[in-house]
């Protein structure tokens, strides 16, 4: 019987690695990890060994503020960043080239905010709050451009630079888009499930507000639709790739990129489109068509050419994966009605915008 | 000269790496340049005259010079050297005023403490004299580490500091006494009964903040004392959306095992009768009504039970995953069967998140769908594999899919296996064709179009597709041993084309174990296969001569077969492979003993004579030694005897029992007394939440001016009204009443459908359409 089992996640090119002697939910240790990796990030910027690295003592502290005898402890980041100052570059700057550190000019003023995760005594001189409705569009398509499943998840992503104690009350003009939610855990469950708002006191800075699934019908079509045709002959094949648009409202479609993988085998290619460019990675094998920006109404994009392969039949079946956002829309068309602050005299300057993605969004060949 | 050449080429060797080192010296050298300006990364440096450089910078007056010492040592012991000289030094500033330098001397007796007992226990003044400071931070910090200090002989002291701390009015000091519980315990067992009694008293906090510590207390020190928790279950439950997500994972496990042994069993039927259940539910078209049937006919809840699911379900709105699958564990477990329903959604969207995470949760899923598979069939698509997902997530997709596979679903289903089928992934595709296979064995009802779906796989340009339909197809043809003649004759002719030795091999099987159906073909199968016989690979001779063999003992009196086995016999008989060999010994004996006594080739007419009358019983008997019934061997899906484990543990992932873990106890036959929740401890909870909290399920100690004044209506009603909110709020701001209706006109949000189309050229609004009020 092995002593130890070693739970692990792979974030950022790096394992996270933690031994386990006793039964224990599985769960509970990814989720912390992960955690533990999303506070790295938001002190250090990026986590990699370098990084990790150069700010071990940061990161030795916040290992220990956020667990104790192997349970968690603090997780919250704005309750940790009242313990640990995150290590800015200005930070270190001064240190070193005045030849003083920061050390001792910021002790804990050890009043705890009693709500686990917003700092207390917040201050701004501007009082903001955005919010960013970010939807994503997963979806399976056949080769004959057939549905074979979609779904649409979307995120309301906050950044929330307001004094003092402020409690906000968010509505929505059309709630019933939004089904199966999740939640920050400073959002009122029962409020939602009664009057389907949003109440909430907001954590300090960007958080993830709340995530959803948009309840669309099922067959809604897709703003954008990629229609491959491939022949495979001997020792090579022809394709013909085309996008088109649809049903984004008159929004054009931005950073559009699409990959379309070939075989191992497959030793050149020979292709035209008439918009963007396109590449042949000749190390992955695959093809990368940056189309960037396509406006509705203009002609259909194409990608068409053939490839050589030094196999007899060269293997067919692959997954072309399809990038793109489109700004400004959100296909679930949410739309946020008001928001209401209490608690708080000031007013906020708010904002609210949205954008619609790609998430895996794959075309079967 | 040879060795001279050899001698040339070490010589050029060494020079490669030597170059190869330098260089690299290099460029590791401009890095830390690089980097020294801005960066920690020069701590990691450890030259020995760096080292004893640390002794004097730890005993410098300047806090500077002793962060720059602290640093270096906590970078040597990240790099897993030893340091434990420097103990005397580094403790010595364990009372420094300075609160970063005090947190990394922490960092650093917290490591060496057990090392160097003696000197440690030299800073347990300086933490006694830290729990009376009037920061919260260092009293709490000062508990954390001194509790962590794993000296036997401090357990007296850390328990009169927990004792101390228990009693502290901020809830973050009284949660790190909670937690110091379990470290007090580990280093001292003996002081269990006192620590028992700390648990018990803190158990009375009403504060949220700190219940979850507790409750890991509790389960680390004494989870057998479920006696302590009845006057405090009520309040447990409805704290629990208060409670911090680690502490609500926590509470949740010790509710369900406190459940489990205090109600009673919602579904009183046997798990029999449950699955003829869950199949008149697939059945009927409406789901709804049965489950409606069921809650009527299923024994009415204990109020508790109930107060306990009820508090759960909210939860499954959770952001941690953690928390969904720890109510999911609790409705699996406690629920009766129609509320389960609830639960597919939720784990479906946990689908979305890391991978690592998806993994847990599929596997999860998947122990669920064999017990019922009604909780996911509506979710089918969300299964469907993506081409990114890695294999570990695939192979428990499919299964997940070929689980909850019923009449309504199965076209879909099989359409999208086929699908996958086309993959270039070898493996995938073979994996895709076992999961239909499984499906038709799951129901026979489909067998029929499952089994044509794998005939058209017999055409695949795919050597593995091929061979791995052909295998189970014999898989499914074995099932039913009747009316198969068609498609074995189709396999027949397919075989031609088919090169892989284990599909060959299972066609010739089939053909030998069914030929009294095939009676005009099989012989000439028998004939093909004698004519390739020397260029086939080894199981497909072994088969070969299985079906000669079958032939014969079926037709013992047609020449021409004989004849052909016994020429196959006599080209097996010089196989390379003495597998071969051997089976064509035996079978020659077996079959061909009057034969013999013909040729007498070889052999002694003595001894023929002498077995003649075991030959005979062995002929008559030949039909049953090589035709006897094989069963079909079974499709077992890999998460078999995953059930046997509580849903959400390391166990069931892992599929084995690992240290630690306990099975979920029995219900109890007979309905526990359940007066001993009748508490006070409840009611003071929801007075004090009331008292102090603005909404139903909202944080607490929220007192502020505005607050304070409505939050006396509201505790009249426990249920919160927004209208009453309003009202409260503008008799008490009378003045402001018409500025706060106003002001959210106001903040109505223009949204930017109107302004983007007007304005759609302009890029700036396009990207940051921030509407201003």
């Amino acid at each position: 019987m092995p002593k130890y089992q070693l739970v692990h996640v792979y974030r950022s090119g790096l394992t996270f690695l933690s031994p386990i002697s006793n039964e224990v939910d599985p769960l509970m240790v990814l989720e912390f990890q992960h955690r533990i990796v999303d506070i790295l990030i938001e002190y250090l910027g990026e986590v990699s060994e370098a990084t990790i690295k150069d700010n071990f003592d940061v990161v030795y502290q916040l290992l220990e503020e956020m667990m104790d005898y192997g349970y968690p402890l603090t997780t919250e980041p704005n309750a940790l960043k009242e313990m640990i100052v995150p290590p800015t570059i200005i930070n270190k700057v001064i240190s070193q080239v005045a030849g003083v550190t920061n050390v001792g000019n910021y002790i804990p003023n050890g009043a705890l905010s009693s709500i686990p995760w917003r700092k207390a005594g917040v201050k701004y001189t501007n009082n903001e709050i955005y919010f960013d409705i970010v939807e994503e569009i997963d979806a399976i398509v056949d080769s004959n451009g057939a549905i074979v499943s979609s779904e649409t998840h979307g995120f309301i992503q906050a950044n929330c630079r307001l004094s003092g104690m402020p409690d906000l009350t968010l509505s929505f003009l059309n709630p019933r888009v939004l089904d199966d939610c999740s939640f920050h855990p400073c959002v009122r469950y029962n409020k939602f499930e009664n009057e389907r708002v949003l109440s909430f006191v907001p954590p300090d800075g960007h958080f993830k507000l709340m995530s959803y699934r948009v309840n669309l019908p099922r067959n809604q079509i897709l703003p954008i639709n990629v229609k491959p045709q491939i022949h495979i002959g001997n020792t090579g094949g022809k394709f013909d790739i085309s996008i088109t648009i649809r049903n984004t409202d008159g929004k054009s479609v931005e950073k559009v990129l699409l990959v379309f993988p070939l075989g191992k085998s497959v030793l050149n290619v020979n292709a035209t489109c008439n918009l963007g460019s396109y590449m042949f990675d000749h190390v992955a094998k695959c093809i990368r068509w940056d189309l960037g920006k396509i406006t509705p109404k203009e002609k259909t994009p194409a990608l068409s050419g053939n490839f050589t392969s030094s196999e007899q039949t060269p293997e067919s079946g692959h997954t072309i994966t399809l990038d793109f956002q489109i700004n400004m829309y959100a296909l679930s068309g949410l739309k946020v009605d008001s928001l209401k602050i209490y608690n708080e005299g000031y007013k906020p300057y708010k904002g609210v915008r949205s954008l619609t993605k790609a998430g895996k969004f794959q075309i079967r060949t | 000269m040879s060795d001279y050449l050899y001698k040339a080429a070490a010589f050029a060797q060494n020079a490669a790496k030597l170059s190869k080192k330098v260089s690299e010296g290099i460029v590791e050298n401009a890095r830390e340049f690089g980097l020294e300006a801005t960066s920690s990364g020069h701590y990691f440096e450890t030259s020995e005259e760096k080292i004893r450089d640390i002794r004097r910078q730890l005993d410098s007056r300047h806090d500077r010079e002793k962060m720059d010492g602290l640093k270096r040592l906590i970078a040597m012991i990240s790099k897993g050297r030893n340091v434990s000289e420097f103990f005397p030094d580094v403790v010595k500033n364990v009372a420094s005023q300075n609160i970063e330098i005090r947190k990394l001397v922490y960092i650093y007796i917290l490591r060496y403490a057990e090392q160097e007992p003696d000197l440690a226990l030299l800073s347990i003044n300086t933490f006694q004299k830290d729990l009376t400071d009037q920061n919260q931070l260092i009293r709490a910090m000062a508990l954390r580490v001194m509790s962590g200090i794993r000296v036997p002989v401090i357990s007296p002291i850390v328990l009169l500091a927990i004792k101390k701390c228990m009693t502290d009015l901020s809830p973050y000091v009284r949660k790190t006494a909670a937690t110091a519980i379990p470290k007090c315990y580990s280093l001292d067992p003996t002081q269990k009964d006192s620590l028992v009694e700390i648990i018990t008293t803190l158990l009375n906090d009403n504060s949220s903040f700190t219940i979850g510590s507790v409750i890991m207390a509790f389960n680390e020190v004494c989870p057998e004392r479920l006696d302590l928790i009845h006057p405090h279950y009520r309040k447990l439950c409805r704290m629990l959306v208060d409670a911090d997500e680690w502490g609500q994972i926590v509470i949740m496990g010790l509710l369900l095992r406190y459940a489990r042994t205090q109600f009673l069993n919602p579904n009183p039927e046997s798990p029999r009768s449950d699955t003829q259940k869950k199949k008149k539910a697939f059945y009927s078209d409406e789901d709804s009504d049965n489950s409606q049937e069921f809650y009527d006919s299923s024994y009415i809840l204990d109020p508790d039970h109930e107060l306990l699911l009820r508090s759960c379900s909210s939860l499954l709105q959770s952001r941690n995953s953690g928390v969904v699958l720890s109510v999911v564990k609790i409705y699996y477990h406690l629920a009766p069967n129609a509320e389960a329903y609830k639960l597919g959604r939720p784990l479906v969207r946990l689908l979305r998140t890391h991978r690592e995470i998806q993994h847990v949760v599929l596997a999860n899923i998947a122990t669920m769908a064999t017990q019922r598979p009604y909780l996911f069939e509506q979710h089918l698509q969300q299964f469907f594999v993506l081409s990114t997902d890695p294999s570990f997530i695939r192979n428990l997709k499919m299964e997940i899919m070929t689980l909850i596979a019923n009449e309504n679903n199965i076209t879909l289903l099989l359409r999208e296996l086929q699908e996958y089928v086309k993959s270039p992934d070898k493996g995938f595709a073979t994996t895709a064709i076992q999961a239909i296979g499984r499906c038709a064995i799951e129901m026979p009802d489909m067998a029929d179009s499952c089994l044509n779906g794998l005939m058209k796989l017999l055409w695949s340009r795919n050597d593995s597709v091929v061979a791995e339909s052909v295998v189970v197809i014999k898989r499914l043809l074995q099932l039913r041993p009747q009316d198969n003649a068609d498609l074995i004759i189709q396999l027949i002719k397919s075989m031609e084309q088919i090169n892989v030795p284990r599909a060959r091999a299972s066609i010739l099987w089939l053909v030998g174990q069914y030929s009294e159906n095939l009676v005009k073909i099989a012989p000439d199968v028998l004939r093909k296969a004698a004519k390739t016989f020397p260029n086939e690979a080894d199981i497909v001779k072994l088969q070969t001569l299985n079906l000669g063999a079958k032939l014969v003992s079926f037709h013992p009196n047609n020449p021409t077969i004989k004849l052909l086995f016994q020429y196959i016999l006599n080209l097996a008989r010089y196989d390379l492979d003495y597998d071969i060999r051997d089976r064509a010994r035996l079978l020659r004996g077996l079959i061909l003993l009057d034969g013999n006594k013909e040729n007498s080739n070889y052999g002694e007419e003595n001894l023929e004579e002498k077995n003649e009358s075991k030959s005979a019983i062995l002929t008559d008997n030949l039909k049953k030694i090589l035709l006897g019934e094989k069963e079909a061997p079974i499709e077992e899906s890999p998460s078999v005897g995953r059930d046997r484990f509580i849903i959400g543990s390391m166990s069931l992932v892992l599929n084995h029992s690992i240290p630690g873990y306990e099975a979920l106890p029995d219900w109890p036959s007979e309905k526990p007394d359940g007066s001993f929740r009748d508490s006070s401890q409840d009611e003071s909870y929801k007075r004090s939440k009331a008292a102090k909290s603005l909404s139903s399920d909202s944080y607490e100690h929220y007192s502020t001016p505005v607050f304070s004044a409505y939050e006396k209506n509201k505790t009249k009603t426990d249920n919160y009204n927004l209208d009453s909110f309003y009202d409260s709020a503008d008799s008490l701001e009378g003045g402001e009443k018409q500025g706060l209706t106003k002001a959210s006109e106001e903040d109505t949000f223009e949204e930017d459908s109107s302004e983007g189309t007007s304005e759609d050229d302009d890029e700036r609004t396009g990207v940051n359409n921030n509407t201003k009020t």
